[in-house]
């Protein structure tokens, strides 16, 4: 399968199933779309690219499109070696490979702790409904937490690394009970030969110095909720009582931004129909000299104002090259930042079973809530039908962990034919149950989105390739 | 190649071999919590 596109001046040839991305010029561009519409794949026990064909696409680039003689021959020379080296053309040969994986035996290696269903801001677009997802306030025991993490490491395997994040509602309402989880993990890892990744997702109101100080031994991320300029971010995250947060916020979040290096933590914000120019949001974090973001799409009900229409995506997409032409400038300039979202690795990014296996919500990465209640992921907690065990007896409802142990881009319809099916991996089960009612379905709102981000990586790529040459 | 400037080769079908060993992170213990992004992320497979 090919994929094709022209973005900021840079023509660019996906092969899908082996990976491989080309820059191109136009010949081989105009060459490989004439090439592909009579034969997206070529089997390789053939003999490459067809005679008859290569002479018709010649004669058509001459005729049709007025390319010279050497150029096309130059073009068609570099596309047979592309042919040869298994990088343009080649068939998707993962079916195979995936019906093993079904039969995999899953391990559990992330737990998002919901640490406190409770929370001192009021964001209008809380999903976990000023987090309290859809039940009461409840802060975590100290005791349910050490059975999570006394269930993670059972149910770990092999598996070495073991992730646990601090999540909410706002976790540092219940700080204390953080710091003893963390305690605890750490005291169990030389026995079971694991190592716990910890990180922690907050709205920042309840920083100080000693937790700046503990996270920074402690936290191998952090999430900083933040949404972008000062009016974008108090209309949305309010307090309770209705005052913005941004000026709260903001410098605690720098300083502990400074704090640690610039690195491993991401400033987060989330963008709605309110501020569809979002790319000033991001930016505005970079003014504000973090180097670390990510701006995404509000997840919501489709009939909440603030909710993203079908119809504002040629806005969004619009909004996303924009960031990405401003991206690669202060790249050049020496004051580049990381947007989480056009971050690729082309290179030594995830294998292919990675890939086809997406996010591991349901198997690989559980959400527990205060009370020891275990979840497919944060964003299915409260909803009871999606009730997968408790931390005393482990997963009880097997029939939906297996379930979610079938999703992946080959059981889903709309993922099969799509260009993004091994960088986003078939995207959020949480999402398709919410727009299409199906774990398997798919957003397509926020599909659309995510094929605008990974073309502008790539574009990005191609960009800064330039530069190194 | 004249035309060509590859930015990324053949990688996915050899990965085939050594991947799958599941050390990676995790893709929404990252940055996002709401949208599964996988290819940002990085092998963490020793014996690639």
């Amino acid at each position: 399968m090919i994929h094709q596109y022209r973005n900021n001046g840079y023509n660019i040839v996906m092969d899908v199933n082996s990976g491989a991305v080309h820059a191109v010029d136009d010949v081989v561009y105009d060459a490989v779309a004439l090439l592909a519409a009579e034969m997206p794949e070529i089997d390789m026990d053939g003999a490459g690219i067809p005679a008859e064909l290569c002479g018709r696409t010649e004669k058509r680039l001459a005729e049709e499109y007025g390319y010279s003689a050497q150029d096309i021959a130059d073009a068609m020379d570099d596309i047979r070696e592309l042919v040869g080296a298994e990088q343009l053309f080649t068939k998707d040969i993962y079916h195979d490979y995936v019906i093993d994986f079904k039969k995999r035996k899953t391990v559990v290696k992330a737990l998002c702790l919901h640490i406190a269903h409770d929370c001192n801001l009021a964001c209008r677009y809380c999903f976990a409904e000023e987090g309290e997802y859809h039940g009461r306030r409840a802060l975590m025991s100290f005791e349910v937490g050490k059975k999570a993490l006394d269930f993670l490491i059972a149910n770990s395997g092999n598996r070495k690394h073991l992730e646990v994040d601090f999540f909410g509602g706002e976790p540092l309402m219940n700080w204390d009970v953080v710091k003893r989880l963390v305690e605890y993990g750490r005291s169990q890892e030389a026995e079971y030969n694991k190592q716990f990744r910890f990180t922690l997702t907050t709205n920042g109101v309840l920083l100080n110095d000693e937790i700046m100080e503990f996270c920074n031994r402690e936290m191998s991320n952090v999430v900083l909720s933040l949404d972008g300029r000062k009016e974008v971010n108090d209309r949305m995250r309010p307090f309770r009582k209705g005052a913005g947060s941004y000026d709260i916020i903001v410098p605690k979040f720098q300083k502990f931004a400074e704090s640690r290096g610039q690195m491993n933590y991401y400033v987060r914000g989330t963008f709605t129909r309110y501020n569809l120019d979002f790319a000033s949001d991001v930016l505005h974090f970079a003014d504000l000299g973090f180097k670390q973001m990510s701006v995404e799409p509000v997840v919501a009900s489709p009939d909440e104002p603030y909710a993203i229409r079908r119809e504002d995506l040629p806005q969004i997409l619009a909004e996303y090259d924009r960031l990405a032409v401003e991206y690669i400038k202060r790249k050049k300039e020496g004051r580049g930042f990381n947007f989480f979202h056009f971050m690729i690795d082309l290179n030594q990014g995830p294998c292919v079973a990675k890939r086809l296996s997406g996010c591991g919500s349901g198997t690989e990465y559980l959400a527990v809530t205060p009370w020891g209640d275990l979840y497919p992921c944060h964003q299915f907690v409260g909803q009871e039908q999606f009730l997968l065990g408790n931390v005393d007896e482990g997963i009880t409802n097997t029939e939906l962990r297996d379930e979610f142990k079938l999703v992946n881009v080959y059981a889903k319809d709309k993922c099969r034919d799509c260009f993004a099916r091994f960088y986003c991996s078939g995207g959020c089960a949480a999402n398709a149950w919410n727009y299409d009612g199906s774990i398997t379905g798919a957003y397509e709102i926020g599909c659309e989105m995510q094929k605008k981000r990974i073309e502008c990586a790539i574009m990005i790529k191609a960009a800064l390739a330039e530069d190194e040459e | 190649m004249k035309k060509v400037k590859t930015l990324s080769g053949n990688t996915l079908k050899e990965t085939m071999k050594k991947g799958g060993c599941g050390e990676c992170q995790t893709s929404c213990q990252s940055a996002c919590k709401t949208s599964c992004t996988v290819g940002n992320q990085s092998c963490e497979n020793a014996n690639r």
